[in-house]
């Protein structure tokens, strides 16, 4: 579930905007575009032999590759000099903005423009919708938030920006009057998922979202608030309905029965930042001859990115009004979520707009802790009901609490998605969850690896393990006996469409020596003056956001050479090395090019958009299927666990149409095998093995030699295809070379020969119904963790001395990836559990205070460097690959929770748990 | 105003003035446009900006660049991320990176490079015993931040390289 997109053809016209997302085509030098095509054509290409990344020479070899790396000069046909910027932020929301203090910004320290909130309803700026909230805090208001943009400075040179960054880093260059409190908005989103089970596991549901359709609360109290209460609303019957059921549920679990285990408990999760080490960065030209304006960024959502500044724009005066949009989009220096639709790329327009010559607009750290995107803070209150006889969960019910921060962002999304995944891996008949993103004047919240469910989830697994100590069953044991089996319905009300593999998970946990040895290590450690104890955690995480897009260009040119061209992006997760390595599955080489990142290469496809995919109704999504052009969305950002699933299915489909339709027949007429010959319809059956394509007493055909004759008779060369999945992939069929030819895309062109891309209309297109925006999801992949901590008595230092971690995410594209994403969450969950914090207000990043001396993530000697063990499932046959990049993070969580209940007795409720409270627990 | 001369990667650099404060990543990034090294905290915290100052008596070590004026370098002979491979040939310790597949953003991977390099000369000079190499670079790399990877693959790089020439590297 994402918040709805700007929609692309609808802007563009209301907007007058023409929109490029890639690339100058001025080089005469390597420009940014060839840059950012790895490994580049006749480069040594680690990937080619899966000894490495696409990305591997460039990365060690320090080539600019990341937003941060580009200057004017580096870009063919942009004027030389680079000025600089900065924003400067409020560290105030409690008194009324009185405006920048000039006299502070004299002599050196004067700047070449000063763009202020006045500027900007100057010249008719426009704030997109997603982002709405003033850009600027205007004078005479209270901010809206900490960290809230008060002006952008922009200096000519940068020893001038350079010196002023200095001076100005603690100085208040901002006025402030009276006194008003903080602001006050309403909530961002306030949702209730309630599901009463049938009376039988295939009886349907007596209520669910699914069934019933998603319910919000009508009213809200005067400070914002919901009122959860089943009121006499005019439009609330659906909502009184859920409410109804849900306030039954809660009274079961008020009744005190004695056969029930009730535990009734409060959860805190603390405000992180995800902590990417590349700050984040923009570099703009504002072209006013050509009325053009460049830009270079780092995001994770491109198209969000351009279409967003060209609504910013798009109302504008004359002058400031751009006719063109070009954007460039780099490799990012890590993302986590964090730089998935942010404001940032706004004021790097912004400057560019009303400085008229290059300017590069790069946060330092102090900024970036200030102004960037964070993690949820969330109050959890959860009742969970346990019947003691069977062990088994009859009843849960919990309200969430989210604080949003400044600007709504994905505030609403992230409540929902994690209500989804309160109760985990679970089977549980009567579920309630209420769950609301309020508006606070801290630093604003949004997208992050976990995305709401690793808070949810960390407070469930710690519920978990004290309801199964509370009755004295083997956690992993209570695990088995509610974890919902494939074919068993979700909190939502609908089924996984993948198999449920937490038996297996929970098989491996349990024969493991971590678990196996827990006791004797705890006597190990009493032996050494310390506390040694072991936890477990098993969780389960949905890949993709309901309404996903996937765009991919694939080639083959006459020597075999495979490039590919992608619209996800790059940002550590390694998705060019796995484009290339799904392809290859198809055509028997891993690609010497591949771009990511590049959503305006498909102009062939025509594609069109209207509508929220995420909440259109089906009568308007049939009517505007009728328009082949059509698609429920064109691009998605890098995000939701995607990569793999998502950002290489279109590519997988591209190279299938080549090889069905180039690669093969290139094939037959070289093996002299007619088209009536049976074997012609055996395309199936070929395999590529070493490079040649082979079948039985057929003689090995290398690629170069069917390239070769695929383009000399024309053959289908290259295809470009667009992909949908609202927890499906969409389904349409095409006409090629006089066949019908039916895929899980929407949309698709091919090239035959060295010719032109020609647009294929499609028949029969099948998109998942509208209905499936009920479900919170069906795709999701599993992982279990055990960790064992070894704390001293004295100090309460912990040192995590083992863990495990067990997952599964069907077909891994790039097992060494994997296993590094892996790690990297064990790492970023060791941080989140024990180490990582930032108070929401004053005293928070939204101060323009913090850096890593004071946040710490976790370094090496956090971490079990030679104790961590990482077991990937084998896929099941015909998995698809499957999203794992959110999901190894979420065990550890609760683990290391659980392990300090083991070690110490005591039960923490809050996070981060740090060394001093552990030392509390001990003395 | 200072005047440096500094040797970068092997190639001399000066005489040119430099104001006092600006950094020496700065110096590195807007005016050599040497961009390699990276910007990651301001603070000196996460070492995405260390290089390798190499010493005249033959030793080197790493420094970070973000707090340090480039003036403090005068005179200095540093190497960057750049200035690893020799024409197109890439180190044993870049290809481990690779082979490893030890980064996945790699915006921290200049840092862990320059780090790893220095430790390998440095044991080649001094060897360690076996059994304390896994402390040996495990107290090399503290202190380089990475949010991506866990370490683990950067410290398996470094090691591989090392267990392929024992002779060199170990006691």
């Amino acid at each position: 579930m994402k918040a709805s997109r700007r929609e692309f053809a609808k802007l563009v016209t209301a907007s007058g905007i023409a929109l490029s997302l890639s690339r100058l085509a001025l080089a005469n030098e390597p420009g940014f575009a060839a840059r950012e095509t790895l490994p580049g054509r006749q480069r040594w290409n680690p990937a080619a032999t899966g000894a490495g990344r696409i990305d591997g020479v460039a990365k060690v070899t320090g080539a600019k590759l990341y937003a941060s790396d580009f200057r004017a000069a580096d870009l063919p046909g942009w004027p030389a000099h680079t000025a600089h910027a900065m924003l400067i932020r409020t560290a105030n929301a409690m008194h009324i903005y009185e405006g920048v203090d000039l006299t502070r910004l004299s002599g050196a320290l004067k700047p070449s423009v000063i763009v202020t909130a006045a500027d900007l309803a100057r010249i008719g700026a426009r704030v997109p919708k997603f982002y709405t909230g003033d850009l600027f805090c205007p004078v005479g208001k209270t901010p809206l938030y900490l960290g809230q943009p008060a002006a952008l400075l922009i200096y000519e040179s940068f020893d001038a920006f350079d010196q002023a960054r200095l001076a100005l880093r603690n100085e208040a260059l901002l006025k402030f009057g009276a006194e008003t409190g903080p602001v006050v908005e309403r909530d961002y989103g306030a949702f209730r998922f309630t599901r009463v089970a049938g009376a039988t596991p295939d009886a349907p549901d007596v209520c669910s979202p699914v069934k019933d359709g998603w319910v919000s609360p009508g009213f809200f109290q005067d400070g914002g608030g919901p009122i959860w209460a089943r009121l006499p609303v005019p439009t609330g019957a659906a909502y009184a309905s859920a409410a109804s059921y849900g306030e039954q549920i809660r009274a079961e679990l008020d009744a005190n029965a004695p056969s029930l285990l009730v535990l009734d408990r409060e959860f805190e999760t603390q405000s992180v930042d995800p902590m990417f080490l590349e700050p984040e960065c923009g570099l703009a030209w504002y072209d006013a001859d050509r009325k053009n304006l460049e830009l270079v960024l780092g995001v994770q959502s491109p198209y969000d990115a351009a279409t967003s500044v060209a609504t910013l724009l798009g109302n504008a005066r004359a002058n400031f009004k751009p006719a063109h949009i070009n954007a460039h989009f780099a490799y990012m220096g890590g993302g986590f979520g964090g730089r998935d639709h942010t404001p940032f790329p706004l004021y790097v327009a912004l400057a560019a707009m009303f400085l008229r010559r290059p300017v590069r607009l790069a946060q330092d750290r102090y900024q970036q802790f200030q102004g960037g995107i964070k993690r949820h803070a969330f109050k959890i209150h959860t009742r969970i009901g346990v019947d003691r006889a069977t062990g088994k969960i009859s009843a849960f019910a919990a309200d969430h609490v989210l604080d949003g921060g400044g600007l709504a962002n994905y505030s609403a999304s992230v409540a929902a998605v994690s209500a989804n995944a309160a109760i985990g891996i679970y089977d549980v008949p009567k579920v309630d969850v209420t769950t609301v993103a309020l508006h606070s004047r801290g630093v604003t919240a949004g997208s992050m690896r976990g995305y709401g469910t690793l808070q949810t989830m960390t407070a469930l697994e710690v519920l978990i393990d004290e309801a199964a100590s509370t009755l004295a069953i083997d956690p992993i044991e209570f695990r088995r006996r509610n974890a919902l089996r494939t074919g068993g319905r979700t909190m939502a009300g609908n089924t996984y469409d993948v198999v449920v593999r937490t038996p297996e998970i929970l098989d491996r946990l349990e024969q493991h020596a971590i678990w196996r040895h827990r006791a004797e290590e705890k006597a190990r450690g009493r032996r050494a003056g310390s506390v040694v104890g072991t936890g477990v955690a098993c969780v389960t995480k949905d890949y993709g956001s309901g309404a996903d897009a996937s765009l991919s260009l694939v080639e083959v040119d006459p020597e075999g050479r495979i490039s590919i061209r992608c619209d996800h992006v790059e940002m550590g997760n390694g998705i060019g090395t796995a484009l290339a390595n799904r392809v290859a599955a198809h055509l028997g080489a891993v690609a010497d090019e591949v771009a990511v990142a590049e959503v305006d290469r498909f102009g062939a496809l025509g594609l069109v958009t209207t509508g929220d995919p995420y909440t259109m109704d089906q009568a308007t999504q049939d009517a505007a299927q009728r328009n082949p052009r059509w698609v429920p969305a064109i691009s998605s950002p890098t995000s939701s666990s995607i990569g793999a699933h998502v950002g290489t299915h279109s590519a997988s489909e591209a190279a299938r149409v080549i090889f069905r339709f180039g690669l093969w027949p290139a094939a037959l007429e070289l093996w002299g095998l007619a088209p009536t010959d049976p074997r012609a319809a055996r395309w199936e059956a070929a395999r590529w093995e070493q490079g040649r394509l082979t079948m039985p007493e057929l003689r090995p055909l290398p690629l170069s030699e069917i390239a070769a004759r695929a383009h000399a008779r024309k053959g289908v060369t290259a295809a470009m295809a667009h992909s949908f999945s609202r927890w499906a992939w969409s389904k349409a069929t095409f006409a090629i070379g006089g066949q019908a030819w039916t895929a899980e895309i929407d949309a698709l062109a091919v090239r035959k020969g060295s010719g032109k891309f020609v647009r294929l209309d499609r028949a029969d297109v099948k998109y998942p119904p509208t209905v499936f925006n009920r479900i919170g999801t069906s795709y999701t992949s599993l992982c279990g963790a055990l960790v064992r901590v070894e704390i001293e008595r004295a100090t309460g230092a912990l040192r995590i001395d083992r863990a495990y971690t067990v997952l599964e995410c069907g077909r891994a594209l790039t097992p060494e990836i994997v296993l590094g994403q892996a790690q990297g969450g064990f790492a970023m969950g060791v941080g989140y559990a024990l180490l990582e914090s930032l108070p929401l207000y004053e005293d928070g990043p939204g101060n323009g205070q913090w850096n890593l001396g004071q946040y710490l993530i976790a370094r090496g000697s956090d971490l079990p460097l030679q104790g961590l063990e990482i077991e990937v499932l084998p896929p099941l046959p015909n998995d698809p690959p499957k999203g794992m990049a959110e999901v190894v993070m979420i065990p550890i969580v609760p683990a290391l929770l659980n392990a300090i209940f083991d070690a110490t007795g005591r039960r923490f409720q809050a996070l981060p748990v740090t060394q001093q409270m552990l030392k509390g627990a001990l003395t | 105003m200072t005047t440096v001369r500094m040797r970068i990667n092997g190639r001399a650099y000066g005489p040119v003035t430099v104001r006092d404060e600006l950094t020496m990543n700065d110096f590195l990034r807007e005016r050599l446009g040497l961009t390699g090294t990276k910007f990651g905290c301001g603070a000196g915290q996460c070492l995405s900006c260390a290089v390798i100052i190499d010493d005249p008596d033959g030793t080197s070590h790493t420094s970070p660049t973000c707090i340090v004026p480039a003036a403090s370098f005068n005179g200095k002979s540093i190497r960057t991320v750049e200035g690893h491979a020799t024409n197109g040939e890439l180190t044993a310790l870049q290809r481990s990176f690779i082979d490893h597949f030890a980064f996945q953003c790699g915006y921290c991977t200049a840092g862990f490079l320059n780090e790893g390099q220095v430790l390998l000369e440095r044991l080649a000079k001094t060897p360690v015993a076996r059994a304390d190499l896994e402390k040996t670079i495990a107290d090399a790399f503290d202190g380089h931040l990475c949010r991506c990877t866990g370490y683990i693959k950067y410290h398996e790089a470094v090691r591989d390289v090392i267990l392929a020439d024992p002779g060199r590297y170990l006691t």
